[in-house]
């Protein structure tokens, strides 16, 4: 048994979660883009939000974009599945104009990190 | 068959704009009030508001009144002070000039419209003391 | 051998609780020598776990060694054995009855038994007895949650009533008194433990309480009326068992299990006793003393615990900038911050700190560090100390004989220090000593009450002279000694000729030093001191009013020594600190700090032993931690300090005196000073003492000053002082 999980340990082997290769990962996560692109559209209509297509779009791609570093297989499946699930909860609509909107955020500001205003802010 | 078709409010709609006194001060009436109704002028309260009462229109349409005209558009239900309340929501018939057995106090409040939205709306404020005390320069 | 304290003890204690105390001193003798042959050890079996104990022990320290906690409520390690409560009962093989473990020294063989039927039925009993004439008003008793009475009575007790007394009329009933502001009194509630008198009459050295009557009738109080007033009062709060005594200030405030403990250190005195600080929603409830054997014991003086009300009154809670009518006005952090860092920028290097009482040793480095990166140089104390090389030698300003060694000192003088007041848990350690160890104490200075009897040698300060130079008589006592240790206050080497009497006594004292023990102490009263002079800063404000800065920090400076008088018209005064006070009031800027108990902070005690305070509760309002302030400015400034959190500031503390991190551990100072003679000789002004008596004690600084409390206290002895008068007038 002991042996066993040595040598597990030693190759490094893994149960995938969905993908096996790295190629299969690729086509998961462009088979998400591509789901969301197309419905892009129809989101900005039903939910009224004060966004055009274009910038949902480029807001998509930054979305992406952001995750560009991930190389682990189950990690990006991960993520794809955690896209799904966003996209099936918009396209449902199971969440609300607010939802969507906040993947601007445009009512957080960002928490300083240099001590002086830290200071003022009264943070640590 | 001017009933039928109308012609007689036609024409009071002409007695109407006859009584605002001209097509324009009809319009800026119309404007003002979202309405344009003749009506006999049933009294006039202190801070100016006039009050109409029309009994060929339906009920609860046929009481009405004109704000004070130096409110302009921010006129507001509650402008209608306590005496006139009643007649304008037909608690009674007898407006308050025919009326003569309304009490009258020297104590009785001046009406007073909602405040809320405006410097001096009422602020609810903490009544528990601060947990702590902080230092006054400017004492002794 | 024994009997001397015990006649000693008897003189001093001369109360009807003699019989009590006469057994206090006989027990604690025996335990505080260590003999010098060991005696043989006896064997005993406690619940049949075989153990080897001393002769002498009681049969409820033999339980305790193998683990077994009997349950006890007037037996306290540090009283007297009093043996009155009788909950300690365990049944002994082949004694015909239970005896009570806290009295019983154990004979060898002997078989304890401490949860046989014969033990639990008489514990039930005992417990039977208590309850039927305590009331029943836990709900509404403070003590309610931390009773060792309710604890025990779940523990041990019963599990139903006998009592059918429904008619009111059985249950003993008291009337309550009034000892004073500090502690309240519901005697109904008292289970007559005595553990009250005992402190008094053994630790506090006040024989105020006693008892009255016997039996059911037997009541606790002050014969007389009379309060309670002592700098120690607070620790009879701890020791009752029951709700009896209970915390005024703390009354009907919150209960145990809804406050949050903090343990934390004092800073209202140089003792830097160990506390924990109870809090609730971001507010400081009580204070509560934790135990430390090497500084404070289990006890706490009566400013540490009763002034943190003090800590809610008359704060900084908004920086502050004085506006061109002479008013100070509430700015925001920026404004304040700019308004000083143009002061700086104008001052080319004519900048200045005084560091005050209350003053942590990171403050003072951050503050030090920037005032040396504005090139200036003029860092000191407000407290005043003796001038030139005096500092440079650790020794030379710490308690070397360590607080908890004075207890083994056996001769003691006393250089115009008021030890009861200054340092009140120092002056329980030289009791202790007097009382257990045949101290000889003489003092020079004032005549004071330092409740244990003294030789007041006079107040000429050339008797320190006469005494260095062997020609006193004290000097023999001295000079046979043991452990012999002199004591300096801080009030004498204030004096101008404080570096003369300082010079003198630490001359003398190389003569009296032993292997292990140096008899040179000077004991501080302000907490900040010692920690100052370990990161370079320099005693005394001449100094810096000679220089006329530009800019003066005060950190924490509010003992009202610096005047807007004595500076020059253009000086920039900038106040960092928690409190609003004499500081704050002449400050151009108003920069609010935290206050002990709302930051992690170090201090270090007047032996230098260096302690760390914990965060009980946040800033009030928009106050910072005070090494961040100028951590702050420095940035403002365009020349910021090099460390943005704790962890890299305590980092530059160790760069700078590396025992200042290892917290709580004392480092040996160096012994070998030889101070330079100063050219100044003593001068004849006689020597005083600033705290003479219990209401010069209660506000010494910032904090203690803005408390209610404590202000009460103050009332309270000139009351009781009035009422004495009128009573001896009327006598007369």
């Amino acid at each position: 048994m002991a042996g066993r999980e040595a040598v597990k340990r030693a190759v490094q082997q893994v149960r995938p979660i969905l993908s096996v290769d790295r190629e299969e990962a690729r086509k998961r996560a462009l088979n998400l883009y591509k789901a969301w692109y197309r419905q892009i559209p129809y989101i900005v209509m039903d939910y009224d939000i004060p966004m055009s297509i274009e910038q949902c779009r480029s807001k998509l791609r930054e979305e992406f974009v952001k995750h560009r570093q991930v190389t682990d297989i189950r990690v990006i499946d991960m993520l794809v599945i955690k896209g799904q699930m966003e996209l099936k909860e918009t396209v449902e609509i199971w969440k609300q104009k607010g939802h969507i909107m906040r993947y601007w955020k445009e009512s957080q500001d960002p928490k300083p990190t240099d001590f002086l205003s830290k200071f003022i802010q009264g943070v640590n | 068959m001017a009933k039928f078709l109308g012609i007689n409010r036609l024409g009071r709609l002409f007695q109407a704009i006859r009584e605002a006194g001209g097509l324009k001060q009809a319009y800026l009436k119309l404007y003002r009030n979202d309405d344009l109704k003749t009506g006999k002028l049933i009294g006039i309260d202190k801070y100016g508001n006039r009050y109409f009462e029309n009994p060929y229109y339906f009920y609860g349409r046929n009481r009405w009144v004109e704000y004070s005209p130096h409110v302009n558009m921010d006129y507001d239900g509650s402008q209608i002070p306590a005496e006139w309340y009643g007649w304008m929501h037909y608690k009674t018939d007898l407006p308050p000039i025919r009326d003569g057995c309304r009490p009258k106090h020297k104590w009785i409040a001046d009406h007073s419209e909602n405040l809320s939205g405006t410097k001096e709306a009422y602020m609810p404020y903490s009544t528990t003391p601060p947990k702590v005390e902080a230092w006054n320069p400017n004492k002794k | 051998m024994i009997r001397a304290p015990l006649v000693k003890a008897l003189g001093a204690l001369g109360s009807p609780t003699h019989q009590i105390a006469s057994r206090a001193v006989r027990t604690s003798a025996v335990l505080a020598q260590t003999p010098a042959k060991a005696p043989e050890k006896i064997e005993v079996f406690v619940d049949d776990i075989p153990v080897m104990v001393l002769p002498g022990t009681t049969v409820l320290q033999a339980a305790a060694e193998v683990g077994v906690e009997i349950p006890r409520f007037c037996y306290h390690e540090r009283l007297a054995v009093a043996g009155n409560c009788r909950m300690c009962l365990v049944e002994v093989e082949k004694s015909p009855k239970p005896v009570a473990a806290c009295a019983m020294p154990v004979m060898k063989g002997w078989r304890i038994k401490t949860n046989s039927d014969l033990t639990r039925k008489a514990r039930e009993g005992v417990m039977e007895f208590l309850l039927m004439n305590h009331p029943l008003d836990c709900p509404i008793c403070d003590q309610g949650g931390e009773c060792d009475l309710q604890d025990q009575a779940m523990a041990f007790g019963s599990d139903r009533s006998r009592f059918t007394d429904i008619n009111y009329t059985g249950k003993r009933a008291v009337e309550d008194k009034d000892i004073g502001p500090l502690v309240k009194t519901v005697m109904t509630r008292c289970i007559h433990c005595t553990r009250c008198v005992r402190f008094a009459s053994e630790i506090a050295g006040v024989d105020d309480l006693g008892t009255t009557g016997r039996g059911n009738d037997m009541q606790i109080g002050t014969y007389v009326e009379k309060l309670f007033l002592t700098e120690l009062s607070g620790n009879v709060i701890d020791l009752c068992p029951v709700g009896a005594l209970t915390n005024k200030p703390y009354s009907f405030v919150a209960r145990p299990w809804e406050i949050r403990k903090v343990d934390s250190i004092d800073v209202l005195d140089a003792v830097g006793s160990n506390i924990v600080v109870s809090t609730r929603t971001n507010e400081v409830l009580r204070i509560l003393p934790r135990e430390n054997e090497d500084v404070n014991e289990e006890w706490l003086a009566d400013k540490s615990r009763f002034a943190c009300d003090g800590l809610k009154r008359q704060r900084l809670v908004a920086p502050m900038v004085r506006m061109p009518n002479g008013e100070l006005q509430a700015v925001e952090w920026e404004g304040a911050l700019i308004a000083v860092a143009k002061a700086l920028q104008k001052a080319k290097g004519q900048v200045a700190g005084i560091a005050g009482q209350l003053a942590d040793v990171e403050a003072m480095v951050a503050l030090k560090d920037l005032v040396n990166r504005l090139d200036g140089e003029l860092l000191v104390t407000e407290q005043d100390f003796i001038k030139g090389s005096g500092i440079e030698v650790r020794s030379s300003y710490l308690l070397n004989s360590t607080i908890a060694g004075l207890e083994q000192a056996d001769a003691v003088l006393l250089v115009g220090t008021n030890p009861r007041y200054e340092a009140p848990l120092v002056n329980t350690r030289l009791r202790k000593a007097y009382v257990h160890n045949e101290l000889q104490i003489a003092s020079i200075g004032p005549k004071i009450d330092l409740s244990y009897q003294h030789n007041n040698l006079g107040a000429d300060p050339n008797l320190v002279k006469d005494v260095c130079n062997g020609s006193h008589a004290f000097s023999k006592v001295l000079e046979g000694a043991k452990k012999p240790a002199i004591i300096i206050g801080v009030d004498v080497l204030e004096r101008p000729d404080g570096a003369a009497i300082h010079a003198t006594i630490s001359e003398y004292c190389q003569k009296l030093k032993k292997p292990d023990w140096n008899p040179f102490n000077v004991l501080h009263n302000s907490a900040s001191q010692v920690g100052a002079f370990d990161v370079g800063y320099q005693p005394g404000i001449q100094a810096v009013l000679q220089a006329q800065p530009k800019v003066l920090f005060l950190l924490n400076a509010d003992a009202g020594k610096v005047t807007r008088d004595q500076l020059p018209k253009d000086c920039f005064v900038v106040y960092i600190g928690s409190h609003g006070d004499n500081g704050a009031s002449i400050a151009d800027a108003v920069l609010p700090g935290a206050a002990y108990t709302e930051k992690q902070a170090i201090y270090v005690n007047t032996e230098g032993r260096p302690q760390q305070t914990l965060p009980g509760v946040s800033p009030p309002g928009m106050a910072r931690e005070d090494w961040k302030i100028l951590r702050a400015l420095s940035e403002v400034v365009g020349k910021p300090l090099a460390y943005d959190n704790l962890d890299e500031l305590r980092a530059r503390l160790e760069s700078l005196a590396p025992h200042l991190t290892r917290l709580g551990e004392l480092q040996p100072a160096s012994g070998g000073e030889s101070v330079a003679k100063p050219s100044i000789s003593i001068s004849s002004t006689p020597i005083d003492v600033k705290q003479k008596e219990l209401r010069d004690y209660f506000m010494t600084d910032a904090i203690s000053r803005a408390s209610p409390t404590m202000a009460k206290c103050i009332s309270a002895v000139n009351k009781q002082q009035r009422q004495d008068e009128a009573r001896s007038c009327a006598a007369v």
